[in-house]
């Protein structure tokens, strides 16, 4: 084992350290320093310290004057073989460390804690190695969410996977800030990868760029378990996928509310409507002229909003009746689509991942959709006493540009789609949770920030959102600023309340992930004529 | 213009009383005696229009009777398989009757390679009415929704590639439908596309389904015209369910839809509370409802629901209200009593190492409910008598032990018990 560098000041704050020349120190990268151990069996019995470079500067013997004329010398040609006397003695780099972790292990045991005291001065530094962070793997991985791989610098640990626990992870929500192209599909499709064959967690996934089922490329379809444990619904279905169709039936009046803006008398209205026909409330609205309690030009306007954010028209059948007419594919009358919220919520229950493909809707019929799945979700649950609940999966839903139901406009707004902010609240409770994600987590109140207890920080390269998510972090994250400027795409760093450390870490390509979910046919099994009877 | 009619789920054989049974019969009758006068060129029984593989040779005299005088019309049947008359290992009476000619199945299946993919397909091949030129195809249903096999292997490109104006017959409940019961159901996105009708069945209230969207056709399903389950009935008096079946109008395109009620007779639906009452409270409710009430010719369904505060559930005489309302003229009557409960039965859950020790502490706890005059049946004595009567009640017949020596080895022993 090679010493990178050697302890040469500093304070718990900030260690420097001088590197070992030809090293070449990273940002980010995570080094050890051994305290008490027994040089014979390294492993065995120690106390250690994971520190994370965080700068690195050039120093060197010679004051600046000398560096700028021996410069200035060769670059005017005055005498090129001028050099410095043992350079590597002369002129080096110090980088500037944070103490991450102070870890005793005796034997197979490891104790974790923040650091309170310096690791010994002078002391050597080694590149983190796997047995550093062994107390990292988890029991077992079944009901766990992976995330990655352990990277220290850019050098990823390919035997160090990063799991965290699903139920505790999903129920206190999770964060991802991440700007576009960073690999946030990437890491949302490893994650739900990863849980896919979970029943213990049923998620709900919003998905407006349709890009997680893999309709036409390769996608969470492709895992092996996907017909028992992945729903997937679109107003325009694959073959064998489930048509998403919202009966109007279904529709509330503050759901309505959560779609259009309704002045006073509107609203008033709209709930009378709904007393006095109940589930057929939309459908009386359009079959009639005048209804006793609602002013006629309110009843008029009331319709021509419905008519357009619902797509609903009015036409006649043959003998005169009124029929609606459905110019939205989403939205529909008659028999169909009344089960659809029911159904979605049944396969919740049962831990599926159900994937709703919003990309042919607009924002507030996503949002719709999506609410209506969650507040009939978040009731039943409250309804659960503790024991059933505890043998009910853990229930997440994947939310994009978080700020639109997260955000302190969204939060305030009377009748908005508040039942995410209800979740961000009080759905750690019920066992539910939120994972959202956002380009600016800055339009999130704090408070919920706060809330969100694992943020997977994706690279991101505004200020103000850096300055955002470091405020809110599960640990102090002050001066990793420019760490998180420097993430390259799939690099990321898991800020969580349930890590003993911000971990840094490289989320696999998911197209390479999966094949470990892919059941391999070899080509040798015996093709067996299905026999059709009937 | 020509015309069809669409049937499914007619369930012939599925009633066991004498005047349910000729309903049963006479609601087919009707049906195809309205196709006669519509002058449909053809009728499509999308599956179950017997409630077995094998049913009672008598009800299929009388539909085979049915069905000759039919095809004496010229009027060709075209059917597939449902999940009550589909066996898959027995031959169905649907192929019996298809051999004569009487039916035309249209579930035409045939296997092959994909070429690109090398994967198997299941073809079908369509059969064209001589008369109209419709084509029609469909898939036959198995039990427990496994037809949905068929769907995923089902080579959709040949079938929505073909021209003219085309049906598809299946046999499965849609999943955008709304479910009464928790039944398998088959993703609208297995049907192929492009078809000018889809004629359903499995469903058993009548729904129909056009959406403006031009991908699918009229999506229909008509409905058990008369009963399949016993729940139908119940449904039809509640008012719950629509049953009947469809003439379509079509001349290369529907034209028209039309919905016939199969509804032959009138129900009368009778339900009771028994909430917040003693058993005679609504022994008495119940008696007094049907004495001001006619039935002359109605099927009646009475339902009785809820939680008696006093009283058994014994104490209804179900079988005195069941002659009454016959006594009043009602054609059959149906009584539900399934969530009808005495507080004297409370369900409880018993703890105890063994069985016998659940079921002493059982008997221990519900004793105290019942008033019994004597007192040899009450407290400790009425416990170990319950217990010694169900030990010998427990006994089974031995090797080599004659069933009438059992019978009367059990009722020695009990009347011992009993000290009779």
């Amino acid at each position: 084992m090679d010493k990178r560098g050697q302890i040469v000041g500093g304070g718990l704050k900030n260690i420097l350290i001088r590197e070992r020349s030809g090293e070449k120190l990273e940002i980010g990268e995570l080094l050890v320093v051994n305290d008490n151990f027994d040089p014979e069996d390294l492993y065995k019995n120690r106390d250690y310290t994971i520190l994370q470079i965080k700068d690195i500067e050039y120093k060197s013997q010679m004051s600046p004057a000398i560096h700028e004329l021996l410069a200035g010398m060769e670059l005017e040609g005055h005498n090129p073989d001028l050099g410095f006397v043992e350079p590597e003695l002369a002129n080096y780099s110090v980088a500037a460390a944070k103490p991450m972790l102070a870890v005793h292990q005796k034997k197979a045991k490891y104790e974790t804690k923040s650091p309170k005291r310096l690791p010994n001065f002078f002391n050597p530094l080694f590149s983190i190695e796997t047995e550093d962070l062994k107390f990292l793997k988890p029991k077992n991985t079944e009901n766990s969410l992976y995330l990655g791989n352990v990277r220290s610098g850019s050098n990823v640990l390919e035997d160090l996977t990063v799991y965290i626990n699903a139920k505790d992870a999903l129920t206190h929500h999770i964060l991802i800030p991440a700007t576009t192209g960073r690999g946030k599909s990437n890491l949302v499709k490893v994650m739900l990868c990863s849980l896919l064959s979970s029943k213990d967690a049923g998620i709900l996934v919003l998905d407006p760029h349709d890009e997680y089922y893999g309709r036409n490329d390769i996608g969470l379809k492709d895992h092996e378990d996907s017909e028992d444990f992945l729903e997937y619904y679109s107003t325009d279905p694959p073959v064998g996928q489930s048509k998403l169709i919202i009966n109007i039936k279904s529709i509330t009046p503050k759901q309505v509310k959560g779609l259009t803006y309704l002045t006073q008398a509107q609203s008033e209205a709209v709930y009378l409507l709904h007393n006095r026909f109940g589930e057929n409330w939309i459908f009386e609205t359009f079959n009639t002229h005048h209804i006793e309690g609602v002013h006629p030009k309110t009843l008029q306007v009331l319709k021509r909003k419905l008519e357009n954010i619902l797509g609903i028209y009015v036409k006649k059948d043959e003998d005169g009746e009124v029929k609606l007419g459905y110019r939205r594919s989403l939205f529909k009358g008659g028999v169909v689509g009344e089960s659809t919220i029911n159904n979605i919520t049944e396969s919740l229950e049962q831990g599926k991942i159900v994937i709703i493909d919003s990309s042919k809707l607009n924002d507030p019929e996503e949002l719709l959709v999506g609410s209506m799945i969650l507040e009939k979700l978040f009731y039943q649950y409250k309804e659960y006493n503790t024991d059933e609940l505890r043998k009910k999966p853990v229930i997440s839903v994947i939310i994009e540009e978080a700020p639109r139901v997260l955000g302190k406009e969204a939060m305030e707004s009377p009748g908005g789609n508040n039942i995410y902010g209800t979740i961000a609240r009080e759905g750690r409770k019920f066992q539910i949770g939120l994972i959202a994600i956002t380009q600016l987590s800055s339009l999130i109140p704090k408070t919920i920030l706060a809330n969100m207890n694992t943020k997977i920080i994706l690279g991101n390269e505004m200020s103000v959102e850096r300055h955002a998510i470091i405020e809110s972090a599960a640990q102090d994250l002050s001066e990793d600023n420019r760490i998180i400027a420097s993430l390259d795409k799939g690099e990321a760093i898991v800020s969580s309340v349930f890590t003993k450390f911000a971990i840094p870490i490289k989320i696999p390509y998911f197209n390479d992930y999966i094949k470990k979910f892919q059941t391999g046919n070899d080509g040798k099994q015996e093709k067996v004529r299905t026999q059709i009877s009937g | 213009m020509h015309k069809f009619a669409h049937l499914a789920d007619v369930h012939l054989g599925a009633q066991k009383t004498p005047e349910l049974k000729k309903l049963e019969f006479e609601t087919f009758k009707y049906i195809l005696n309205t196709c006669v006068e519509e002058n449909v060129d053809f009728i499509i029984i999308a599956g179950d229009l017997f409630h077995s593989n094998l049913p009672d040779l008598g009800v299929v005299k009388d539909a085979v009777g049915k069905l000759k005088e039919i095809n004496e019309l010229g009027i060709p049947i075209y059917v597939i398989y449902g999940s009550h008359d589909f066996s898959p290992n027995a031959t169905s009476i649907i192929d019996i009757i298809a051999e004569s000619g009487l039916l035309k199945k249209v579930f035409l299946p045939e296997i092959y390679d994909d070429e690109e993919t090398g994967e198997e397909k299941l073809g079908l091949k369509f059969t064209v009415d001589p008369k109209t030129k419709a084509k029609l195809v469909g898939i036959s249903a198995k039990k427990l929704g496994l037809e949905r096999e068929y769907f995923k292997m089902l080579d959709r490109t040949s079938l929505e590639s073909e021209e003219g104006f085309k049906i598809f017959v299946f046999h499965a409940a849609l999943e955008i439908l709304k479910r009464d019961l928790p039944t398998e159901t088959l993703k609208l996105s297995y049907l192929p596309k492009g078809f000018d009708y889809y004629a359903g069945g499995d469903v058993h209230s009548a729904s129909c389904y056009k959406d403006d969207d031009p991908e699918y056709g009229w999506i229909t399903y008509p409905g058990s015209p008369f009963a399949g389950y016993p729940g139908d009935l119940e449904m039809t008096a509640r008012n719950k369910r629509k049953s009947g079946f469809f003439i379509v109008d079509f001349d290369g395109k529907i034209q028209n839809v039309k919905f016939k009620k199969t509804k032959l007779v009138e129900y009368q639906y009778l339900p009771f509370d028994a909430d917040d009452k003693t058993s005679y409270e609504l022994n008495d409710e119940i008696l007094n409802k049907i004495e001001e009430t006619e039935f002359n010719e109605k099927i009646v369904i009475v339902k009785v629901r809820g939680t008696l505060t006093s009283g058994k559930t014994s104490d209804i005489n179900f079988n005195e209200i069941r002659m009454n309302i016959r006594g009043k003229g009602a054609i059959h009557v149906g009584i539900s009593h399934y969530s009808f409960h005495s507080r004297e039965f409370e369900a409880v859950t018993y703890k105890g190492e063994e069985d016998s020790e659940i079921e002493r502490n059982l008997f221990k706890e519900n004793i105290s409910n019942v008033d019994v005059l004597d007192d040899d049946l009450n407290d400790e004595n009425g416990v170990e008598l319950a217990v010694n009567l169900m030990n010998i009640l427990k006994e089974s017949q031995k090797v080599n032990e004659k069933k009438a020596n059992y019978s009367s080895r059990i009722l020695k022993d009990s009347l011992n018990i009993l000290d009779i």
